[in-house]
């Protein structure tokens, strides 16, 4: 979250094709590796009701005589402390925190990314009251917002969406501002200009492709920023509630017999780590990939 | 306030911490010989948080008020009968409306006045003037007075039995009212002071933090200090399960009131660890809105209740219960028509309302308190079993303050459809689930299933002088007034809390009384480690 | 240069005024009534209207927000419902706590980022840059909480190493109580020659201080990586290579010393990130500062309390950016030119 826009190339690095996209992947392991792992998460959570031996188990029922049960051939993660096969719920949990974290960062494109464009390319007060509403919500360290806010909210899955959403815009705006600013500052922009081209063919056919593959990165880079503090929030009693499979949440609830039943711990926290490492993993490698400074120097 | 404690708190572990580590710990490096004096009790929750007033304490203060304050009697939970403390004997007379205490000589407050009958009186006076805590028990009272030094005598309006009053774990207290000479005794309290009888007496206070309070040795105290004794308590607050469980295992705690059921069982073997499992008189009730679900819903929730899936999931920390008396006091009956896990009835009951599956779903609501795993656990199955039968209960936990709050509020609206709360007698009789829970309330105080019953009310209304005129009577109508409950499913007992004790070996006399939940009597205690 | 520093500070006044203005706004998104909260369950209208306007609530938003600004530039920031003491003083009380455990974190991730980050970048490419790279994403990508529950189950409970939790042994509260100074436990004890006491901290702080290192360390790599790659290419490093220097020093000596600027500042911002990080670790270690006293606020809705950590990190941030961005200023030229 701190690291990306300011070491970002400016003017837009062109995709590379064909042999060197092959040669991109090959000299990329991690991005190889990270958009393996990120697929095979999201096909789990796809194949959920498919794959988890208790589908149930991920809603509402409860089995009060097979309480805290290491892992076993019949429940491979145990069971957690009224009974359900934490196996089908780390499963069921791979919808929940993904699926907000795509929410999320749509609803922080589609409010950073006019404002952005807004700021960047018209300039001026508007640019500076974009700038300066944008810097005091960036006051904040990102978890910091989102904490407050759903300190004071009901605590429920929409809550988190919003909290994290309106923490994140910020973000999109700085970097979108940035490219709009640097692309409406070049020469053949007036050229355009001059010649009557409109503002909005102007915005959308040359400002937006130019921010794309900036956005992308971040984007990716930020799914895993983004699952972190769903966990997070839900770990401190702010998000999901009972019996949504939120993994913070599962941690959360197994906190108390964590010292006797690990796995009720263990588990869902490795799925989260999974998670957030593979699509950070994918979203490095990406950065690498359409960098061109950087293949350079390897 | 009644607390919340006795639950299994999120998180909690009360250990009880020896101060010094000797006896086994790993980062400490305290001496040794210390460590016999120091006795540290490990609780989940603030300990003070009620005030340090003797008259109006109504919370989780008694276990360090029960070491630094005295009552004329106390319980024996063996015998089932009133043990002399401050006073050594007692009669009353024969229409029971005359108790005459004969007091303890040579008692000193710890502010170092004397305490004689006159002394006595103007503390229960006080309490019963505030009227806050459990100041009810004297509500018999209709004069005190003080024939000579050493001699009170109650005089009532209508029978009761006042020895077992005098040994209330609330209110019940002797203490020295005129303690501060002159100014606010509540603030003199709060600041805090203490002007008990007891073998301890307040060192210090740090609210908020973990080591709460410190009570140290009362060199005057009546019971004296000969042989081997505890000459400091201190209540430690930690709020993690894992840490309560090694600093048990490390020495650096001697008590701890509770752990989960797994760690608990984890305790067995260790060397140097003694577990205690002992019955309670709490029980886990669940209060179900009579205003807004009527009979035949209620009594459909009551068979959509997984009663022995819940006791199998708590792993020892619950019994059965019978009826709403827990077991061990008197009015308990083992043979009443309670109600089975019956989801096939449920359903049924639910038909004929056209709820049910394959009906409309019933959508209900349940509070219970923030930081209490077992309420987790029990609103967790709750909503389990009644999801099949097309029941959505919505579980909300809350903290207690604002759990009851919202029970209470004047929208009817924001009221929940099912309470979650433990309930305990203040002293040994078993009235307290029946005027507190049960009688027609106009605001609703702790009958939070907001129900109303003149006729039963009428028994309420009964049934304590009846059971100090007549006891074999009295006892029948607790039976009578335990099969209505029933019926009319007003609420249910789920459980009956089992204490899971854990402590070190370093130190022999504890005995566990119910009457005195969580209270550990540390002068009665040896150390021997 | 001057005018470049008013204008920075200009800034972060201003949006210090906008993080006060925010917090006003999130103080007031709580549901319900803050009146018949305040008056009790059992208030009659009258009592309800009378707490309304004890409170100031009656008073239109504007002169409410004048009076909320007011009270926090004088230091009045409300009184915690729960310990019933003014947040202010109770957050002098918790801060230094946690200030301590984050600066540990940081100089342990900064023992662990500057050597990887500089071995990453000396052979890029390669297996250990891999395998660097891989570990320092694992660093950013980690659960703060569970790493905190694994590391006390694993180090703590099973293999007994280091105590579970707590900022100091408890049989110390005896023998060899701490005298408060400055606040700072690391600080007060050798001041008061107490080594007993400070090895104690020093020991309890090691577990949660590992685990918030975790994500700075991760960072810090990847950057001290980037920027150490980015300056070798340039020409004054050319120059001191033809000079003669081997690549240990051009690594160690040159490069790093030019990466410093951006990953000092990067240190500044993620050492305000990480306070917000002790929310999830201080509860789990019982560790007496900002993270637990948030989390008590958060489970019992302290709306005081929970405003006022908020606050107090989003200042520390600010002013953490504003040294920052100052002393870049200072170190090179070209950015007060901008």
């Amino acid at each position: 979250m701190i690291e990306a826009p300011s070491t970002l190339p400016t003017g837009g690095a062109r995709l590379p094709r064909g042999q060197a996209l092959r040669r991109g992947l090959a000299a990329n392991p991690l991005l190889v590796a990270g958009g393996l792992l990120s697929a095979l998460i999201v096909l789990m959570a796809l194949l959920a009701p498919l794959l988890a031996p208790f589908p149930g188990d991920a809603g509402s029922a409860t089995h009060p005589f097979l309480v805290l049960r290491p892992p076993s051939a019949q429940h491979w993660f145990g069971t957690d402390n009224v009974g359900r096969d934490v196996y089908s719920r780390v499963l069921y949990g791979a919808r929940i925190s993904p699926l907000i974290a795509v929410v999320v960062l749509a609803i922080s494109c589609a409010v950073g990314i006019p404002l952005g464009v807004a700021a960047g390319y018209f300039g001026g007060w508007l640019d500076e009251v974009i700038m300066r509403v944008t810097d005091i919500f960036l006051a904040f360290p990102p978890l910091l917002l989102a904490l407050a806010l759903a300190a004071v909210l009901p605590a429920s899955i929409t809550t988190v969406i919003i909290v994290i959403a309106l923490t994140w815009w910020p973000w999109y705006t700085r970097l979108i501002r940035g490219q709009a600013a640097s692309v409406a500052g070049r020469p053949y922009i007036d050229g355009c200009r001059a010649l009557g081209i409109s503002r909005r063919r102007i915005i959308f056919r040359h400002i937006l492709p130019n921010s794309i593959t900036p956005l992308i990165i971040q984007v990716s880079l930020d799914v895993g920023g983004v699952i972190l503090t769903v966990s997070a929030l839900s770990f401190l009693g702010l998000g999901a509630q009972d019996p949504t499979p939120d993994w913070g949440l599962m941690v959360a609830e197994g906190q108390n017999y964590f010292l006797t039943s690990w796995w009720v711990v263990t588990f869902p926290g490795i799925a989260i780590l999974v998670t957030a490492f593979a699509f950070t993993l994918l979203g490095d490698g990406l950065r690498d990939l359409m960098d061109p400074k950087r293949i350079f120097l390897r | 306030m009644k607390p919340h404690r006795g639950g299994l708190l999120l998180a909690s572990g009360s250990a009880l911490a020896l101060l010094l580590a000797a006896c086994g710990g790993s980062s400490s490096s305290a001496p040794p010989h210390a460590a016999s004096q120091v006795f540290t009790y490990d609780t989940t929750a603030p300990v003070m948080d009620d005030g340090w007033d003797p008259a109006t304490e109504y919370s989780d203060g008694i276990i360090a008020m029960n070491n630094m304050y005295e009552t004329l009697t106390r319980y024996n939970a063996v015998t089932h009968k009133a043990d002399p403390l401050l006073a050594t004997s007692w009669s009353k007379s024969a229409d029971g409306l005359t108790w005459t205490f004969h007091l303890r000589q040579g008692v000193h407050f710890h502010t170092g006045r004397l305490m004689t009958a006159q002394a006595a009186k103007a503390a229960l006076m006080r309490t019963i003037k505030l009227g806050g805590g459990a100041a009810y028990v004297f509500s018999a009272v209709k004069t005190i007075s003080t024939p000579d030094d050493s001699t009170l005598v109650f005089h009532l309006k209508y029978a009761a039995p006042m020895d077992l009053a005098a040994s209330a774990a609330y209110s019940a207290y002797i203490y020295d009212t005129q303690a501060p000479g002159g100014g606010s005794l509540s603030k003199w309290f709060n600041a805090p002071h203490d002007s008990g009888t007891g073998p301890y007496t307040v060192q210090t206070w740090n609210k908020g933090q973990e080591f709460e309070v410190i009570l140290k040795a009362y060199p005057g105290y009546w019971g004296g200090w000969s042989g081997p004794h505890y000459k400091k308590v201190v209540f430690r607050v930690v709020s993690q399960d894992s840490t309560a469980a090694q600093l048990l295992r490390s020495g650096q705690v001697t008590f701890v009131e509770q752990v989960s059921p797994s760690v608990w069982q984890s305790f067995k073997g260790d060397p140097g660890i003694r577990t205690v499992s002992a019955p309670s008189w709490q029980n886990l009730l669940a209060q179900i809105n009579s205003k807004a679900l009527d009979l035949k819903l209620r009594q459909a929730i009551s068979y959509g209740i997984n009663y022995p899936g819940i006791i199998a999931a708590l792993r020892g920390a619950a019994v059965s219960s019978s009826g709403i008396i827990p077991d061990g006091l008197f009015g308990h009956s083992a043979s009443l028509p309670n109600y089975a896990y019956d989801p096939g009835k449920a359903a049924q009951m639910l038909k004929q309302a056209g709820y049910g599956p394959g009906g409309k779903p019933l959508n209900l609501t349940l509070t219970y308190t923030q930081g209490d795993s077992n309420e987790q656990v029990v609103a967790t199955l709750l909503k389990s079993s009644l999801a099949k039968l097309n029941v959505n209960l919505r579980t909300q936990s809350l903290a207690w303050p604002t759990q009851w709050a919202k029970a209470k509020s004047s929208n009817t609206a924001n009221h929940q459809s099912i309470f979650l709360e433990y309930w305990w007698p203040d002293f040994a009789d078993p009235s307290t689930w029946f005027t507190n829970l049960l009688l027609t309330e106009h605001p609703p105080y702790y009958n939070l299933s907001y129900y109303s019953n003149p006729a039963l009310d009428k028994q309420i209304n009964k049934v304590d002088e009846l059971t100090a005129t007549d006891p074999a009577a009295g006892s029948q109508l607790y039976h009578t007034m335990q099969v209505e409950v029933l019926q009319e499913a007003p609420l249910q007992a789920l459980y009956n809390v089992n204490y899971q004790y854990a402590m070190r070996t370093s130190f022999s006399g504890f005995v566990s009384n119910p009457a005195y939940a969580g209270v550990v009597f540390v002068h009665d205690l040896k150390p021997t480690g | 240069m001057i005018v470049y520093v008013a204008r920075r500070v200009a800034l972060a006044v201003l949006v210090v005024a906008g993080v006060i203005v925010l917090t006003f706004v999130i103080a007031h998104l709580v549901p319900g009534d803050p009146a018949a909260t305040w008056a009790g369950p059992r208030a009659s209208a009258a009592q309800v209207a009378a707490a309304r306007r004890y409170l100031g609530l009656d008073r239109p938003a504007a002169i409410q927000l004048l009076s909320y600004f007011g009270g926090i530039l004088t230091g009045n920031w409300g009184v915690s419902i729960h310990t019933h003491r003014p947040v202010l003083s109770d957050l002098a009380a918790v801060a230094p706590a946690s200030l301590e455990l984050v600066t540990a974190a940081m100089i342990i991730a900064l023992v662990v980022a500057v050597p990887l980050g500089l071995i990453s970048a000396r052979w890029p490419g390669r297996a250990g840059d891999q395998a660097i790279r891989a570990g320092s994403i694992l660093g950013v990508s980690m659960p703060i909480f569970w790493l905190a529950l694994i590391l006390q189950l694993v180090f703590a409970q099973r293999l007994r190493l280091l105590p579970v939790a707590g900022e100091y042994s408890p049989g110390l509260l005896f023998t060899h109580p701490l005298t408060r100074v400055t606040g700072f436990g690391l600080i007060d004890a050798p001041l008061t020659g107490n080594w007993p006491m400070f090895g104690s901290i020093l020991g309890h702080m090691l577990l949660p201080a590992v685990v918030i290192a975790a994500y700075p360390a991760g960072l810090l790599t990847r950057m001290i990586r980037a920027q150490v790659l980015d300056t070798v290419g340039d020409a004054h490093i050319q120059m001191v290579r033809a000079l003669g220097f081997g690549e240990r020093a051009v690594f160690g000596r040159f490069a790093m010393k030019l990466a410093w600027n951006p990953v000092a500042a990067a240190v500044a911002l993620v050492f305000a990130y990480s306070l917000v990080n002790t929310f999830l670790v201080e509860a789990i270690f019982d560790w007496p500062g900002l993270g637990s006293y948030a989390t008590a606020s958060i489970t019992s809705l302290d709306t005081p309390a929970i405003l006022g950590v908020t606050l107090f990190i989003a200042l520390v941030y600010v002013a953490a950016n504003l040294a920052v961005d100052i002393f870049q200023a200072a170190i090179d030229p070209r950015i007060r030119l901008r």
